[in-house]
């Protein structure tokens, strides 16, 4: 929910105090528009101004204007946020206008854009327009292009968005910190013509990771690559919503990475092309079919197809332990140790302790056992099938037949025709086939004396 | 006496009963009544009303023993079955018997000589008569009653030394008991562990370093059980001592120690109560008010040379005391006495500053010992009431990231010894807090060793932190 309440008057909560900002020039100012909500809210059909077709940014939300002079201005409030990671999980960040990310910038190449920026945390920071093409001293580098914005200061950053594309913010002062924190959203430029790679639907959302310790709230910001919480737009999933697709539609996904790592974006059942860089447009001619493509560390990717295939389709990035939620990165693997044994005995000092591990993990998702305050679970989520066994940066494109064109709310599970679904094989149904022998397995058998690794399998004894 | 004629016999009573305190005669119990109430009003607990030794002890002792023994029983069986105590009863019959006997005159001697010569045959009989037993009487009367009611007090505070040291072995026996109980635990932990361990190598998750790690931390911790049950047996041996019995097996214990107190003991004046209670301050006393009325003695009769009594409290380096007095009649016809009388005062003198160095080392160790069970109560508090609840705290926060598998069952294992270890220290603390209480009693009463309050009583099983 947009809460159009004026800033100014409205969030005295805020840890610096709002009176180094006179009352006087605040008047002057666009009203700071603050989001209390991390669900993903509808397009911001464009009021006034050049045309264009907005996108849908997951779990976020496209920053209101006032247009003033045939000038875009917008306010953004840099400050302490509380980020709902996914239900049950909440994280102290920082970010603007009461989430992080920060709203979604949208203009139109040839807008000139004024954006008034006030500092309200306990630090100074600034804002880099990451990918725009700038008068060099509004590119927001604290010390070398500007001052830091000091807290409690508002100011101000001008220029015309020249070329169109998708570009990202960020600060330039304390990046390290202030970046761990969440400080980061997205801008789109969209071309002055509203027609040209027009689009069905258009989606967007930044990759960002975070280490919070279990039990705890605020994430580690020193931590560089041992992240436990990988996110889309600072969510996880299950809190991540579905990205909501009428079938046949043209649709494209926009991806900016400002973790620490590269992220190969995988899509099920469609073929896409990367239709966008950080430099713009791809030609054509330059694009190839992709299922997967890796998105380096702050780079921006568009890609597009034709969702043309119904039905729950899995989106996420390739790198398994980033579709998971915290999670110790060093426990020892306890695959096939039988625990049974010596579990009467752990018992006795360690009441409630349940043996977990011996078959693999997808043993967490299915049980529900109570965890540290704060924490996710490293796997959840249901489908209809049972446990998807999958976190952070997972979610999925429901493909539906006849879905309006601004219809963005989730139609639930995938209805599948029947016999498309896979099956257990039974005795009698489709024949099995014949047994095949390894072409020459008398001389890959081990010789004599040759040590021979014992394969744990699942047998009659050993059920659990 | 009967050979005495009447008048004879008049003048003796007479003499007896107007010098001495009374005519002494044998108590039925032996003096053990007076012990039990001496004790009895300086004691925590109850002193058996029956004398050691006597008939129905054993009878006694068997029911006490067959239930799990509390502190109290424990010190109630030493009472009535401690050997060395039933010898320190036999120094009091000694001491009643010389009172008694001094009480009485000595028969009468009668001679008789006969001696044949040229004059013919000479027969001398004699009747000799007591009479400077008589004189004496009224003096050795009083000083061995003194003796008696020192042998009493003695006694009694042996009676009180034995109830503290028996009270104490308890405690020490039964936290011994607990903690070997806790280290079985921390042993089946590092089991647990190796085991799995040799689990994880066989499976061919670990490597063999991984494996010998966890093996090292069971090998380890076997030892500190060994120590644990050793101590264990130290500890209820030295119980079984102090309590007469033939055999460890012969009791059992409970399985706890009792709780702390809700609050601590206030103990207001200490120094005062223990001025008026410590049986070794009414020894010096008695001690001191002997020596005065010999003095005044010394210089009324100046023949009687008492000088020769010692200080009571002279003891021996192997804690017998040398005690009891001499008295020699002198014809005063060189020595009028004067240099005895000024030796007498010189005694006396001696005697008050060492009563009154006494006094202000009784002060002090009740000062200490108060000090000393203050901050064991603190102590015992703060581990029952923070340290141990924290530690479960922990182990509770880590079950929770287990079951997340943020950690492994290794680190959960490794925190649940580390939980173990606390509550052993908990129960150490208990078991200090206990002994500082006997040791802070025995201060105010002047029985026991109080000096063993200062010095830590044995760790029964700490086992090194977890190495993970």
């Amino acid at each position: 929910m947009v809460s159009r309440r004026n800033f100014f008057t409205g969030a005295g909560a805020v840890a610096v105090s709002t009176a180094l900002v006179s009352r006087a020039g605040a008047a002057s100012l666009p009203e700071a528009v603050i989001m209390d909500k991390a669900a993903t809210q509808p397009p911001l059909m464009p009021p006034n101004g050049r045309p264009y077709n907005p996108v849908v940014t997951l779990n976020g939300w496209t920053l209101p204007w006032r247009m003033k002079d045939g000038v875009k201005e917008f306010h953004l409030v840099a400050e302490p946020v509380v980020r709902e990671i996914a239900p049950g999980m909440k994280a102290n960040l920082w970010g603007y206008n009461g989430q992080s990310p920060g709203p979604t910038i949208e203009v139109v190449e040839g807008d000139r854009v004024r954006i008034f920026v006030t500092n309200k945390l306990p630090e100074h920071t600034s804002v880099h327009w990451h990918g725009q093409r700038l008068p060099n001293g509004m590119d927001g580098v604290t010390g070398l292009t500007q001052p830091g914005i000091d807290p409690g200061k508002t100011f101000v950053y001008e220029f015309v968005a020249k070329r169109p594309g998708t570009f990202m913010y960020h600060p330039h002062a304390d990046e390290m910190t202030q970046m761990a924190m969440g400080m980061m959203g997205f801008w789109i430029t969209h071309p002055k013509d509203h027609n040209f790679m027009r689009v069905d639907r258009d989606f967007c959302f930044l990759l960002n990771a975070y280490d919070i310790d279990p039990g705890s709230y605020t994430p580690k910001v020193n931590t560089m690559l041992d992240f436990n919480l990988w996110t889309f737009n600072s969510r996880a999933f299950p809190g991540i919503d579905p990205m909501v697709i009428a079938q046949n539609d043209k649709v494209r996904i926009r991806v900016g990475n400002l973790t620490m790592t590269n992220h190969p974006i995988h899509m099920h059942g469609h073929e896409f092309v990367v239709t966008g860089t950080d430099g713009g447009w791809t030609p054509p001619a330059s694009r190839w079919p992709e299922v997967t493509t890796d998105i380096a560390v702050g780079q921006m990717r568009a890609i597009e197809f034709v969702a043309n295939e119904p039905g729950d389709w899995a989106f996420h990035c390739h790198k398994s332990h980033h579709t998971m939620n915290a999670m110790g990165h060093d426990v020892p693997t306890l695959i096939g140790v039988d625990q049974r044994e010596v579990l009467g005995k752990i018992n006795k000092l360690v009441p409630g302790y349940m043996v977990m591990g011996d078959k693999g993990m997808a043993d967490m998702g299915e049980m529900e056992m109570p965890l540290p305050d704060n924490t996710l679970p490293m796997m959840t989520g249901r489908g209809p099938f049972g446990g998807i066994g999958m976190g952070g940066m997972f979610t999925m494109m429901k493909v539906r037949k006849g879905l309006a064109r601004g219809d963005y709310k989730d139609p639930g599970w995938y209805k599948h025709p029947p016999g498309t679904v896979a099956y257990e094989w039974k005795e009698g149904g489709i024949a099995k086939p014949e047994p095949v022998r390894a072409p020459d397995a008398d001389r890959m058998a081990a010789k004599p004396g040759e040590k021979v690794l014992q394969v744990t399998k699942p047998g009659k004894n050993h059920a659990h | 006496m009967q050979r005495l004629s009447t008048p004879l016999r008049r003048i003796a009573l007479a003499a007896i009963c107007a010098g001495a305190a009374g005519c002494a005669s044998f108590s039925p119990d032996g003096g053990y009544a007076e012990v039990r109430q001496l004790a009895q009003q300086r004691s925590g607990g109850a002193i058996p009303s029956t004398a050691p030794g006597a008939g129905s002890v054993e009878h006694q002792v068997a029911a006490l023993l067959a239930k799990p023994l509390s502190a109290d029983d424990a010190v109630t069986v030493a009472l009535l079955n401690n050997r060395g105590l039933q010898a320190g009863y036999a120094e009091l019959g000694i001491a009643e018997a010389d009172l008694v006997q001094a009480g009485r005159i000595a028969n009468p001697v009668f001679s008789f000589g006969r001696l044949k010569s040229h004059e013919g045959i000479e027969i001398e009989r004699k009747l000799m008569l007591p009479v400077i037993g008589l004189l004496t009487m009224p003096v050795t009367t009083r000083l061995e009653r003194r003796r008696y009611e020192q042998a009493q007090l003695r006694a009694a505070s042996e009676v009180l030394r034995t109830a503290d040291a028996t009270r104490r072995a308890w405690y020490g026996a039964v936290a011994a008991q607990q903690s070997a109980e806790y280290m079985e635990q921390v042993k089946n932990a590092a089991e647990a562990s190796a085991e799995l361990a040799r689990r994880m190598a066989v499976a061919g998750n670990w490597s063999k370093l991984q494996h010998a790690r966890e093996q090292a931390f069971y090998a380890d911790s076997v030892a500190q059980l060994a120590r644990a049950r050793q101590t264990r047996t130290v500890e209820r041996e030295k119980l079984t001592r102090l309590m007469g019995l033939s055999s460890p097996t012969a009791f059992t214990l409970p399985q706890r120690l009792p709780d702390l107190p809700a609050a601590p003991r206030e103990v207001m004046d200490a120094e005062a109560q223990a001025m008026n209670n410590r049986l070794d301050m009414l020894m010096a006393q008695k001690e001191l008010a002997g020596l005065a009325s010999s003095l005044s003695l010394t210089r009324v009769t100046r023949f009687v040379n008492l000088l020769d009594l010692s200080y009571l409290r002279n003891t021996g380096e192997t804690g017998e005391r040398a005690t009891g007095y001499e008295i020699e009649l002198q014809i005063p016809l060189f020595d009028w006495g004067s240099t005895r009388v000024a030796k007498a005062e010189a005694m006396y003198m001696q005697a008050v500053h060492r009563a009154a160095g006494f006094a202000v080392d009784a002060r002090s160790q009740v000062r200490e010992s108060y000090g000393a069970y203050r901050t064991a109560y603190d102590l015992a508090r703060h581990y029952r009431d923070e340290v141990v609840p924290l530690k479960k705290r922990i182990a509770d926060e880590q079950l929770l990231r287990y079951n997340g598998m943020l950690i492994s069952v290794f680190e959960l294992l490794a925190d649940a010894r580390e939980q173990v270890v606390s509550v052993n220290a908990a129960i150490e603390a208990q078991r200090d807090y206990w002994i500082a209480d006997a040791a802070l009693q025995a201060a105010l009463t002047g029985a026991g060793d109080s000096a063993a309050a200062a010095t830590p009583a044995p760790r029964a099983g700490s086992a090194a932190p977890a190495q993970h």
